[in-house]
């Protein structure tokens, strides 16, 4: 790789990761369709790539909202009993599945990512004050881990976080504070991405090439922005997400129906 | 807040800045010898290595806290977890 491509993908890997922080999206849905269209590597590696990277996101923000005492560590662990469990299976069902199903299945969940981030947005004008939070009692595990089970499958398959499946279940359903939710979330995902992270690794399909630089800028980017939060507006940041995620799925739609990712 | 939870807080958020520094430290260490001084070297891989196992290792330590807590069943808890991602390494590597 020359030293300009090098460059190019820690440039990424910062944006990727100062976003993904500003926001609260992990930045796997980015990833994955960018490494898989732009950098031509089958599935299965841009996957493998994209776990390696919301590890980073998830440890190197986490331990902030651990510090502040926002994340439900109590919680967080019973759920990741189904999130870890959802993960293994998922990452094993994937050595399975065919490079063009997979991209099919990543660029279905793409449109509906970015139909999801425009509420998001729309939501994110008013912006939620930092209130200390109240107490609360936590309800429906079971409706919980059901949650969990699919957020950890939807990982494993498609090197994901799963945020956006786990957040409005603990919130609606388990009555936990959003803030609590996006925490505890954001906690999971380390674990739950490493698990699958391992298989792919065991395959050979963390490409060290791509997954090193990337890495290392999505640190500095997510590190730095963990602290930067709440002093830059969300709302144009999920606007340009909106675009991005819409852009890649409209792409990898194309190069599936036209016979790509073989 | 208990004493005991703001302890466990704090010990959480230790492990996982020390994996998410150390991390970053090794790839990057490893990505400037590689690149511009030009000689091939583990350093990266082994940032990679702490950046995977450190879910893990927070995980035990999750545990170690809890039954420093007296709190046997979340004790369980994160021994469940721990057997799924050991599982997990067993069939992956």
């Amino acid at each position: 790789m020359t030293a300009s491509a090098f460059l190019l993908l820690v440039v990424i890997g910062l944006l990727v990761g100062g976003f993904g922080a500003l926001s609260g999206i992990g930045g796997g849905v980015v990833l994955v369709p960018l490494v898989a269209l732009y950098y031509d590597v089958p599935m299965h590696q841009a996957i493998g790539v994209s776990l390696i990277c919301v590890i980073a996101t998830s440890t190197a923000t986490s331990a902030l909202f651990v510090e502040q005492h926002v994340t439900d560590i109590r919680l967080g662990m019973t759920l990741e009993l189904a999130t870890t469990a959802g993960a293994l299976i998922a990452a094993l069902m994937a050595r399975h599945l065919d490079r063009r199903t997979l991209a099919l299945m990543f660029a279905i969940f793409l449109a509906y990512s970015s139909l999801s981030l425009v509420r998001k947005a729309w939501g994110s004008r008013k912006e939620e004050k930092e209130e200390p939070v109240s107490d609360y009692a936590v309800h429906n595990y079971p409706m919980g881990l059901m949650a969990s089970l699919i957020a950890g499958g939807f990982s494993g398959l498609l090197g994901i976080g799963g945020g956006p499946i786990k957040v409005p279940v603990m919130y609606l359903f388990m009555k936990v504070p959003l803030r609590v939710a996006t925490a505890t979330s954001n906690f999971m995902i380390g674990v739950t991405a490493a698990t699958s992270a391992v298989v792919y690794w065991g395959r050979g399909d963390v490409n060290m090439a791509i997954a090193a630089p990337l890495v290392a800028g999505v640190f500095a980017g997510s590190l730095l922005a963990a602290r930067a939060k709440h002093r830059v507006p969300a709302f144009y940041i999920l606007l340009l997400l909106v675009g991005i995620t819409g852009w890649f799925s409209a792409q990898m739609f194309y190069k599936v129906i036209t016979g790509g990712f073989q | 807040m208990k004493k005991e939870t703001a302890a466990t807080d704090h010990a959480l958020a230790l492990t996982l800045k020390i994996g998410a520094y150390s991390a970053f430290a090794c790839i990057v260490a490893g990505l400037l010898l590689h690149y511009f001084a030009g000689f091939s070297n583990k350093v990266t891989s082994a940032g990679m290595i702490i950046l995977l196992a450190t879910p893990v290792v927070r995980i035990i330590v999750a545990g170690i806290e809890f039954l420093r807590e007296r709190d046997r069943k979340y004790a369980l808890v994160s021994l469940g977890v721990l057997a799924i991602v050991a599982l997990a390494y067993w069939l992956g590597v």
